[in-house]
């Protein structure tokens, strides 16, 4: 069998041709064929999500993922994916809960919304009761061999969780803090994160996880550290608008902040990136996307004020300086027309053996020593 | 005491200190802002500007431990706000807005000072562990990340911290030149005219 190493350069290998699952599914189809490893079933419940991670899936090939589905993996329930609908396919999830526990890996997607005990997100029917997504994965999820969290919104809460956060949602880790998420974040998740990520559980188990959980096979470096641009970075020549073809550093990358390997592993089969054709990486890998990554096209986000304003920080940057000068000019001319800065400047520039006081002259503005006559 | 001699205000600790902070604050903040938000017209090397930012934040960092250093020594709290500075503010303020003609009575600073001083200290501590933070990111101090509440927001406090900066410097700047010039030359030579 394919070792833990040769796995690992694999998932190099093939973000820099492109090619990864096809790179590893030869041995892990021969592993399975000897007996090596067995198929590990696949639970995939999908709280508050647009599919996008599903759809994302979809993109893999060769082998499509529908091969991955029944030869590779042994994939069991998915809303998305599966042939069977109803309570026949219920029960599928029902059955390998209640049959293989601690067996079956848990793949979250969507955020878990939270307002009203998460009756704003049901995913299932028992004996006439509608079942939230809160309860469903907290439940399956203590009786996972792994759950993985794919996705941003399963991950750390993505855009459902964005301010002002409506449905209280959250992340998979926050509702199953005894237990470790391995999160697979993206929005969506490259579909060799993913599988890149069941692969390893699958054959070596946990993989090394970063500070937040994330795999670092995939997370484990800064976009801007690997990326195509950073020449120009480094020189300091950057595009002033969208569509240029140099650094997108100042239209609001967030390459520097983002941990990913899409530089190099690109996307739509190896075919382009974001920064690939010239629009801003939006970070979001990143815990706290999209707020702290918004506006998109901007360095930082904006401050919000009491009252439902934001101002960008180059504006607060610009008001406080502006403020400043502008008090700094007033306090001068009236320090000019009181006469004050005169009365300073003679009092403390005068040749006297120690510091003279000043009287005022008659005339207006003008000041004189008093020793002297 | 002899009417006729000169105090000394500023020892050398403190004149070094000044200067090599000032010049660091005004490095510091000036690579920030490029780093910010790098002007166009410029175009600096940009690896470059950030050995800079990262040098003389270092050096700030040292010609502040050497001012609070030589601050336990001599025991000094001239720059450290009392429970009475609050009074004295208003004191202070009413004379920079030309309420009274002269400074409440104080010591070696004024209310205003002590506030300003003393606040530097703190905002520079706070950049400079998100400065450092960021520098390693996600490697160390992974703690400061997760209390601020991500890269993004780090990036925020350290450019308003630069923003505070620029602008209480300017106001520094102003005063310094325009209240008391003898005051100016203390920082050095080190002395400064007696009062009568
Ligand atoms: C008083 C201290 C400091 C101030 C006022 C300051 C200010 C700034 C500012 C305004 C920026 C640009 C932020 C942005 O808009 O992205 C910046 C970036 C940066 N600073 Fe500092 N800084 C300070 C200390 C430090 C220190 C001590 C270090 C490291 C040892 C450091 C390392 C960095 C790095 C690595 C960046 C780039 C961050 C990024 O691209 O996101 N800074 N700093
Ligand atoms: S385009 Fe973005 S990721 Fe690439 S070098 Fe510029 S800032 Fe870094």
């Amino acid at each position: 069998m394919l070792s833990r190493r040769e796995f690992l350069g694999l998932v190099f290998k093939g973000a820099v041709l492109g090619n990864f699952i096809n790179l590893v599914a030869p041995p892990i189809h021969q592993a399975l064929a000897q007996g090596e490893v067995k198929k590990i079933p696949v639970l995939m419940i999908e709280t508050g999500t647009c599919t996008g991670d599903s759809i994302s899936l979809d993109n893999i090939w060769p082998p499509t993922f529908g091969n991955i589905l029944t030869n590779l993996l042994d994939w069991r329930y998915d809303w998305t994916m599966m042939q069977s609908q109803g309570s026949q396919a219920y029960q599928v999830l029902l059955d390998t809960y209640t049959k293989n526990p601690y067996d079956y890996i848990l793949i979250v997607q969507g955020t878990i919304v939270h307002r009203d005990e998460g009756n704003y997100n049901h995913v299932g029917l028992e004996d006439g009761r509608l079942v939230t997504g809160l309860e469903l994965v907290r439940r399956l999820g203590l009786k996972a061999k792994y759950v993985v969290a794919i996705g941003s919104c399963a991950t750390f809460g993505g855009p459902p969780a964005g301010y002002p956060n409506p449905t209280q949602s959250t992340g998979v880790q926050k509702i199953l803090p005894e237990r470790r998420v391995i999160n697979v974040s993206g929005c969506p998740a490259h579909p060799d994160w993913t599988m890149g990520t069941l692969f390893h559980l699958a054959l070596y188990g946990e993989p090394e996880l970063d500070k937040f959980g994330r795999p670092k096979m995939f997370y484990g470096e800064t976009i801007h550290n690997n990326c195509e641009r950073r020449r120009y970075y480094d020189q300091g020549i950057f595009a002033t608008d969208i569509g240029q073809k140099e650094c997108l550093y100042r239209v609001g990358c967030k390459g520097p902040v983002t941990y990913a390997d899409c530089p190099i592993r690109a996307w739509n089969d190896h075919i382009n990136w974001p920064v690939g054709c010239n629009s801003p990486c939006i970070g979001c890998t990143e815990p706290g996307y999209p707020d702290i990554m918004e506006p998109f096209t901007a360095h930082l986000p904006d401050i919000p004020f009491p009252g439902g304003t934001k101002i960008t920080t180059n504006n607060i940057g610009f008001g406080v300086l502006g403020v400043t000068s502008a008090a700094i000019t007033g306090h001068m001319a009236a320090s000019l027309y009181k006469g004050r800065l005169h009365k300073n400047l003679i009092k403390s520039t005068a040749k006297a053996k120690h510091r003279p006081s000043v009287m005022k002259a008659k005339e207006f503005h003008t000041y004189r020593l008093k020793h002297r006559k | 005491m002899d009417k006729n001699k000169v105090t000394p205000t500023q020892p050398l600790v403190v004149r070094i200190f000044h200067w090599g902070f000032a010049l660091s604050m005004v490095m510091i903040v000036l690579t920030g802002f490029e780093l910010h938000s790098p002007f166009t017209f410029l175009a600096f090397n940009y690896g470059n500007v950030f050995v800079v930012h990262m040098t003389f934040a270092w050096l700030a960092l040292g010609f502040v431990s050497l001012r609070i250093v030589d601050a336990f020594i001599r025991k000094d709290t001239s720059f450290i706000p009392k429970l009475s500075d609050f009074r004295g503010f208003v004191g202070v303020l009413a004379y920079y807005l030309f309420l009274r003609d002269s400074l409440p009575p104080g010591e070696k600073y004024n209310s205003g000072q002590k506030f300003i001083f003393f606040s530097w200290f703190i905002v520079f501590a706070v950049a400079t562990l998100l400065g450092i933070a960021t520098y390693f990111m996600g490697e160390y101090l992974v703690w400061v990340w997760r209390l601020v509440g991500g890269w993004q927001i780090v990036r925020t406090v350290k450019f308003l911290a630069a923003v505070y900066f620029s602008a209480t410097i300017l106001v520094h700047i102003y005063l310094s030149f325009t209240e008391d010039l003898s005051r100016l030359q203390a920082m050095i030579t080190g002395y400064e005219r007696q009062e009568p």
